[in-house]
């Protein structure tokens, strides 16, 4: 569902929906993790346990010099410790980077593939150099138990203080290098499908319609229109107590929304998915390792005064922190959850007629799956969660077409994404209802979501002894099953009849105590 | 100066007016800032009291009534936090690790029994004439402020948005209460009863110890909201209105539970009266509130705007046809709590906790959670 608020790895996704001016120099430092106005105080008074001390990357918008320089000189940047560390294989990267450049290319990311490398090249001669350093202090230090001449112990602890601060220096200057390439590696988009068409929008491939535009023989009403005359809305009011694009929902439609989400919930757990509810208000970190941007320009997130937490914009965050930091025994996946909960998302740049009503607003109740599992099941479990969302929608009698998203649509934890986009006669256009995403293991390498395979039993000694199998990340996969606000707009706009009222699709009906039909209020 | 003057003279009161007109300037201005510092100490200033609330401390506050009495148990009584992890219906730890502490994830029947209860409680209070609504749950501080609450005191028990003046609503009180904002309602339009349903977000800033465990104090939680405006004459009548309505609703439940008539030390600058439930809970061996009840009179409105004209009567209309049209006064606003979802959970869960350790469900709810009639632990 809306995967546009996703920026981290930059793509030039947000462009569309900002309408920001960004100089080609200056563009790289728009999508990454640097908030503004830095307030290191606060940071320190709210740093979790277990965390590092941190504090944010800086780099001087005057300074695109940075960008262009192939090796930056770390005297230029402030690099501190990031708060988190992605557990990117960096040698993977320096064996596959053709394929690793042509996939930044084609996602149209800000990522530095060049600097990656060059900073990997320079940690590791760096590491050398240490190690080097030490082996020699190890010989001092040997050297100095036997029986030495006064003059020669001197020179000898004179070496060694030399080496010891040497170390201490390149020991530094390593610590800084490895969180430079870590901030730049962990702009690197996940890879991509190799059934995923390249270039935009247009590019993307239909892999499937349901049903047909409906045929009215009356002038059709949009949803906005007919929530007025049926007493199912207030925008007015909402406006004055919070502001624009909040809303209330009356009447029949708050027994709609509770039915779509009940009717969702019950058939998405007869698929074998574990129902939750979930905080609405998580740990920025947390927003970060699923691969949003807390604190870009234009982050689709809002953050809490005074504190390190945000409001969440989907369940997909704090379902993907369950399983943070830990170790899952293969015989545990899939793991399978739906959850239901609210979403808040700022909608900053987004404005013009494709934002009126319910279409795109500040706050809505949505319905998610999230499966966790072994990484050569994650094809499959995309191909079921897209069909769970086919079956979902034409039992409610939507004409919908699924889209294979192309390559510049992609946001950068997505391998492959099929968008799901209903047909809205008041709108007269298709709209994205639903979305689901095959992450393979970028949300996973920072999370920490690993998984230990079982152990085959020809690896098991006869003296009992089993070989403990390496752990490998898992792969993550999300889809909206239900995003309530998109999901009325398609149901009051389809199912308007002449007369002004509104069929309720018949397996939401037992979910409504039986009603079947919204009709206008007598005045 | 409007008549004909000699030159001196007009000087003269040329003058004279300009002194006059400064001095005006300076005392205008001290009349504004007078006037503001006389609303700000006014708004301090608590609603009246009904007569019959007694005065003092919680200790003081009287007893209504009393539903049912305490099951007793022939088996040794499991708190909710055990129910939980046995029946495998929360998660604490991990929701530490994502948001902190105090917020919870539900799991398997507790999100279908969070559903049942508001799903339940919206139907039985829509039965009784109350429209429903879901609310905004961000609102502007403004509208917090002008409800009784103080999202910028110390220790306020209200989440700000960063890099705005908006807030998170720790109850639907307040987006409800600012449907009617700065408007004059019709005479007719009233009583306006609505039930809401919406997400609550609370601070607890300074709640500690172990009154706070589990879902007993929580930072965010589902709650169903009546908020009633009325005519002036009628808000106690609304108040006995709305007080049968919760106990109609937690007897169905079957629960356990004391009415009180909180004492004025307790009351909330807004209220004028307010009705406390305090549900019987064996798991922590003690009562505890489950529901409010409040009669804020015209409190809420006079800072939030709300007034209603009243009907003229044939009386004043004069034969010409010319009505005289009546003064608006300010509407009376009341709210009470219809369910809030995890004290909710904590009743269910322990009062109708089974020696085999399953947790019954009350049957009002069997309905609306598909037919479950039980919650069984499950096998391992």
């Amino acid at each position: 569902m809306a995967l546009q608020c996703r920026l981290s790895g930059a793509t030039f996704q947000s462009l569309k929906l900002a309408t920001i001016p960004i100089s080609s120099s200056s563009s790289r430092f728009i999508f990454r993790t640097l908030p503004k106005t830095l307030n290191l105080a606060l940071f320190s008074r709210h740093s979790a346990p277990k965390a590092p001390p941190f504090s944010v990357l800086i780099r001087t918008l005057s300074a695109p010099a940075v960008a262009a320089a192939p090796a930056a000189e770390t005297s230029d940047i402030k690099v501190v410790k990031p708060q988190w560390n992605a557990a990117i294989d960096f040698k993977w990267i320096r064996d596959n980077k053709e394929a690793v450049a042509v996939n930044i290319k084609n996602r149209n990311s800000n990522a530095n593939l060049e600097l990656v490398l060059q900073l990997y090249d320079k940690m590791l001669n760096l590491q050398k150099e240490v190690e080097r350093l030490r082996g020699e202090r190890n010989n001092v230090a040997n050297k100095m138990k036997g029986k030495l001449e006064p003059a020669e112990r001197q020179k000898l602890i004179e070496e060694g203080k030399n080496l010891k601060e040497a170390l201490t220096t390149l020991e530094e200057d390593l610590v800084k290098l490895r969180d430079e390439l870590q901030i730049e590696a962990q702009c690197i988009p996940n890879l991509t499908h190799p059934d995923v068409p390249i270039g935009w929008e247009d590019s993307s491939k239909l892999r499937n319609m349901v049903g047909s535009p409906r045929k009215f023989d009356f002038p059709v009403k949009d949803h906005l229109q007919l929530g007025k005359e049926l007493d199912l809305f207030d925008f007015d009011a909402a406006a004055e107590v919070s502001g624009s694009k909040f809303y209330y929902l009356k009447n029949e439609a708050v027994m709609l929304e509770m039915a779509l989400v009940n009717w969702t919930l019950t058939e998405v757990m007869k698929r074998g998915f574990t129902p939750l509810t979930t905080p609405e208000i998580v740990r920025s970190s947390v927003v970060e390792k699923c691969g949003f941007q807390p604190r870009g320009e234009n982050t689709q997130v809002y953050s809490v005064e005074d504190s390190d937490q945000c409001l969440i914009g989907t369940a997909e965050i704090p379902v993907g922190g369950i399983h943070m930091d830990s170790i899952v025994a293969e015989s545990a996946l899939p793991l399978k959850y739906v959850a239901f909960s609210h979403c808040f998302r700022t909608e900053a740049g987004a404005a013009g007629t494709a934002t009126r009503g319910l279409y795109r607003v500040h706050q809505f109740s949505k319905v998610e799956m999230f499966i966790l599992c072994r990484q050569e099941e994650s094809d499959m479990y995309h191909e079921e969660l897209i069909k769970i969302e086919e079956d979902l929608f034409s039992s409610l009698g939507l004409h919908f077409k699924i889209l294979d998203m192309a390559t510049g649509d992609l946001g950068a934890p997505a391998y492959r994404k099929f968008d799901v986009e209903a047909w809205m006669p008041g709108l007269e256009r298709y709209g994205e209802i639903s979305s689901a995403s095959n992450c393979t293991d970028y949300q996973s390498r920072r999370l920490g979501i690993r998984y230990r395979p079982s152990e085959s039993p020809s690896t098991t000694s006869k003296k009992g002894k089993t070989n403990v199998a390496a752990t490998k990340f898992v792969h993550t996969l999300n889809a909206t099953a239900c995003a309530v606000p998109r999901m009325l707009v398609c149901l009051l706009e389809n199912f308007q009849q002449e007369d002004g009222s509104v069929s309720i699709p018949h397996p939401l009906r037992p979910f409504m105590g039986g009603v079947e039909a919204i009709y206008p209020k007598s005045r | 100066m409007k008549g004909k003057l000699e030159p001196a003279e007009r000087q003269k009161l040329i003058e004279e007016g300009k002194n006059l007109k400064e001095a005006l300037t300076t005392l205008e201005e001290d009349l504004v800032k007078l006037r503001d510092e006389l609303q700000i100490e006014a708004q301090c200033i608590p609603n009246l009291t009904h007569p019959d609330v007694p005065i003092g401390w919680e200790d003081s506050s009287k007893l209504r009534n009393m539903v049912g009495s305490p099951r007793k148990f022939d088996f040794p009584v499991k708190d909710h936090l055990q129910l939980g992890k046995e029946l495998d219906l929360f998660d604490f730890d991990a929701a530490a690790e994502v948001s902190g502490s105090k917020f919870y994830y539900l799991k398997n029947e507790a999100v279908m029994l969070e559903m049942a209860l508001v799903n339940w409680t919206l139907t039985e209070v829509m039965k009784r004439g109350f429209t429903p609504l879901t609310t905004p749950e961000i609102v502007r501080s403004s509208v917090v402020e002008k409800c009784g609450f103080q999202p910028r005191g110390e220790n306020t028990q209200v989440y700000s948005i960063e890099d705005s003046d908006q807030c998170l609503i720790g109850t639907a009180e307040i987006p409800v209460g600012g449907i009617h904002m700065d408007s004059i309602v019709a005479e007719s339009a009233l009583p306006l009863k609505y039930v809401a349903f919406s997400h609550c977000f609370r601070t607890e800033a300074g709640a500690a110890g172990t009154a706070t465990r589990g879902l007993y104090r929580v930072h965010q939680f589902s709650k169903v909201e009546m908020f009633i405006l009325c005519r002036q004459e009628e808000s106690d009548m609304y108040h006995e209105e709305l007080i049968k309505i919760e106990e109609d609703l937690f007897s169905s439940l079957g629960l356990h539970f004391k009415i009180l008539d909180m004492a004025t030390g307790d009351l909330g600058a807004p209220a004028y009266r307010k009705f406390d439930v305090e549900a019987w809970m064996p798991g922590l061996e003690r009562y505890g509130e489950i529901s409010s009840a409040s009669n804020c009179t015209d409190y809420q409105s006079r800072r939030l705007g709300i007034r209603y004209r009243p009907s003229e009567s044939p009386s004043t209309t004069s034969k010409k046809g010319k009505t005289n049209v009546a003064a608006t006064k300010f509407v009376h606003t009341l709210n009470a709590t219809a369910c809030a979802v995890p004290r909710m959970l904590v009743c269910l869960l322990e009062n109708f906790q089974q020696e085999d350790g399953s947790v019954s469900i009350p049957h009002p709810l069997r309905p609306f959670m598909g037919g479950v009639e039980a919650i069984y632990p499950k096998s391992r």
